[in-house]
């Protein structure tokens, strides 16, 4: 029944935007943009109605859910794979599309809403002719659906049960809010490529095309930023392995948009003030969306973690020439620009504010290039050689590690900055006591922790950029005058300085030891002493979990391992986190032999601090908002 | 705090800091930092809890107890894990850092002299 209906609207759905594409009056766009929301909707609610009611004749609830997945994780499974997690794509797409209407549409022609509509088809066009998470079992296999099929009113079989979610998913409710933040970041970038095609297909150079892209970029990199920080803290807080960040493949696509988000907000400025760089922000402004396609199709085609894997489903072949039909729009849509891109002003300016951007969006877009080739250089080597390589966090760490701490120091000059050159005389004279107080602080960190020289430096750029924006920011606040988006910036940056200072401690200083131990017997680690009490067992429908309770001073936490029971994967080992600002104490099970206890104790710092300074850059939208009010 | 002077002589101290300290990083860590752990998700020895990366640890503690030279420890691993073993392949294949900086170096280039006058 379900399934049907899903399959049936999902067609409904399609029909629906083809008459969309085709339509050119305004009412008739309002509607049917607001009908396809709705059907989305519709969809959305329908597939979750299924996985609440256990509707296993459903292939993909048979798959990745079980009647004894608790509510949160049931809700939150229509995205935990990946014929679902389109559903919720489509959903957030809509939702812009909405919102692109609303906010961002400004001239009557309707080449915007056609290409946008155009991506909207290629996307529910998956879900009907290619995968749909409402696809009918027609083949069991021992537990959940063999194969399925995407005809209508089929005879379906329904297993009595289901596969439940990945382990990694259902245990902890941050896997809930994760995925759909970073997905409205990332979908959100569908709008400036509309934007910026839109504008110059109809070769609209008259109209501030840039500011209009970049107004409608600000609200997705928010969301990316807030979903990869909420991404982070998952692997941390829940995965128990200590790290929060590793650079694996699917991280460093999610990063690369990021990255050019983040310059196409400065580059952006550049041309609204000076006119200059228009060719670079057309670049930038469809790139974001193009990177998100790629980084969609290297995480969910299997080509990375083997090229052979691409045979295994057409996700990637549909999504890789979907790729090239968009950039080759996007190539095309440039060429058709070149005499306007030749008025671009060369930068007169090099140490004024364009010029600062400028430094900025190199060093922005080369660490997105890095990150680039060192995740898929892999690819192109097994090709070759036949061989598989691992390029792992050394190459990372090595290569965009420098650039990053460049950054900082860029950002330190935003404070005060013209148009024209910055006199660095002047500007030494006014920062001596700044500059020579975050020295002294250097100094005195530095010798604590016996720093090397990337981390002395890191503290030096950290502890002076958060020296100058912060005393910036006091002083202005007393007057009330924190509105609008150079402060949005400002609130950025001073959270970037505090997230480096806690990183590159993190980075220097973290250790870890294992421990044999059984109940009731104490540990010293690092200085402290740790009360291992006695184990306690907690049946749940889906898991059993062994909780250690661990005391310190005052405080008890559990250290536990949890073990689903609709899976052959190993047991996921929950950390018990002492925390202060300065390090965390995380401990976390490795095994349980008999009454031994195999314990790992890690001493991990400066975790407060990053975790503080991005949720400071995540606030950064409130000078924004403010700013709107007026 | 206002003074020149200050702020050299602060930058001289800072500088000599690090060449009080030796590296204390040991070869084993740097090594377990550099296997990758074959049935983990990407993690190295050094990150991952897995039995399998404490058997891996055990036997790499052994080879630099008995200080066997770095090629050689490398050969070992190589040959029965193949070269994905090992998550810094830049040291041995030079193009894996060369490419990216030569790509990037480029860019760079081209870049400025798009914007210049």
């Amino acid at each position: 029944m379900i399934s049907n209906s899903g399959i049936i609207l999902s067609w409904i759905c399609l029909l629906n935007l083809l008459f969309l594409l085709l339509s050119n009056n305004k009412f008739q766009i309002q509607l049917l943009v607001r009908l396809n929301l709705f059907f989305n909707f519709l969809l959305f609610c329908l597939l979750e109605i299924g996985l609440f009611l256990n509707d296993f004749s459903i292939s993909y609830i048979a798959n990745y859910s079980a009647t004894t997945t608790p509510p949160v994780y049931k809700f939150a499974s229509l995205w935990g794979s990946l014929d679902g997690s389109i559903l919720l794509w489509n959903l957030i797409l809509a939702l812009y599309f909405l919102i692109y209407l609303k906010y961002y549409k400004k001239s009557d022609a309707n080449v915007d809403v056609k290409i946008y509509t155009t991506i909207v088809i290629f996307f529910t066009s998956y879900t009907i002719f290619s995968s749909s998470p409402f696809a009918g079992c027609i083949e069991l296999s021992s537990i959940g659906c063999q194969s399925s099929t995407l005809i209508p009113f089929q005879d379906l079989l329904t297993s009595s049960q289901g596969r439940g979610p990945n382990p990694l998913l259902q245990n902890h409710p941050l896997m809930a809010i994760h995925p759909p933040i970073l997905y409205l970041g990332y979908i959100g970038l569908v709008l400036p490529f509309v934007i910026t095609t839109s504008y110059l297909f109809r070769k609209d150079t008259n109209s501030n095309w840039v500011k209009t892209a970049a107004d409608s970029t600000f609200y997705p990199w928010l969301f990316l930023t807030a979903g990869i920080t909420l991404g982070a803290a998952w692997s941390y807080e829940v995965l128990g392995w200590g790290g929060y960040w590793a650079w694996d493949p699917v991280e460093n696509v999610s990063f690369i948009p990021w990255l050019l988000a983040t310059a196409f907000l400065h580059s952006s400025k550049a041309q609204i003030s000076e006119s200059t760089l228009l060719n670079w922000n057309y670049f930038l402004g469809g790139l974001m969306f193009l990177s998100t396609i790629f980084g969609t199709f290297i995480t969910r085609s299997g080509v990375l973690i083997s090229v052979h894997a691409f045979s295994n489903g057409n996700i990637g072949v549909y999504l890789l020439s979907g790729l090239a039909v968009f950039t080759l729009f996007f190539v095309y849509t440039g060429s058709r620009n070149i005499e306007y891109f030749g008025t671009s002003k060369k930068l007169k300016n090099f140490f004024g504010r364009s010029g600062f951007f400028v430094a900025n969006n190199i060093l922005l877009f080369v660490s997105a290039l890095i990150i680039f080739i060192g995740t898929i250089y892999p690819i192109f080597y097994e090709t070759l050689y036949e061989r598989q390589l691992t390029i792992g966090r050394s190459f990372f760490d090595i290569l965009v590690g420098p650039i990053l701490l460049g950054l900082v120091f860029l950002m330190i000059f935003s404070v005060k900055l013209g148009i024209k050159n910055i006199n660095f005389n002047d500007w030494l004279q006014n920062n001596l006591l700044n500059l020579n107080v975050s020295l002294f602080i250097t100094i005195i960190i530095s010798l604590v922790y016996r720093l090397p020289y990337l981390g002395i430096f890191s503290i030096f750029g950290g502890t002076l950029l958060f020296l100058s924006g912060g005393i910036n920011l006091v002083t202005k606040i007393r007057k009330g005058a924190i509105k609008g988006s150079y402060w949005t910036g400002q609130l950025a940056h001073i959270g970037i300085a505090v997230f480096s200072i806690g990183l590159i401690l993190n980075v220097t200083q973290s250790y870890s030891t294992e421990y044999i131990v059984k109940e009731n017997n104490s540990i010293e680690f690092g200085g402290k002493t740790y009360k291992v009490n006695k184990a306690y067992d907690v049946s749940r429908d889906e898991k059993n979990v062994i909780n250690l309770p661990i005391t310190s001073d005052t405080k008890n936490k559990n250290a536990s391992l949890n073990i689903f029971k609709n899976s052959s994967q190993q047991a996921i080992s929950s950390p018990a986190i002492f925390r202060n600002i300065e390090f965390d104490t995380y401990v976390t099970i490795k095994f349980i032999d008999n009454e031994n206890f195999k314990l790992i104790f890690r001493r991990n710092y400066g975790i407060l601090i990053m975790w503080i300074g991005l949720a400071l850059s995540t606030m950064s939208f409130i000078p924004k908002i403010v700013k709107n009010e007026k | 705090m206002k003074s020149k002077s200050l702020l050299v002589s602060l930058i001289v101290i800072l500088l000599l800091i690090p060449l009080l300290y030796e590296n204390d990083e040991s070869r084993f860590e740097k090594w377990s930092k550099n296997l990758l752990c074959p049935v983990c998700q990407g993690e190295t020895i050094y990150d991952s809890p897995s039995e399998y990366a404490d058997d891996m640890r055990l036997v790499l503690q052994d080879q630099i107890n008995n200080n066997l030279s770095d090629q050689d420890i490398y050969n070992y691993w190589v040959s029965r894990f193949g070269e994905r073993i090992i998550t810094n392949p830049q040291n041995k294949n030079f193009e894996i850092v060369i490419i990216p900086l030569f790509v990037s170096l480029l860019f760079v280039l081209y870049f400025l002299n798009r914007i210049k006058k």
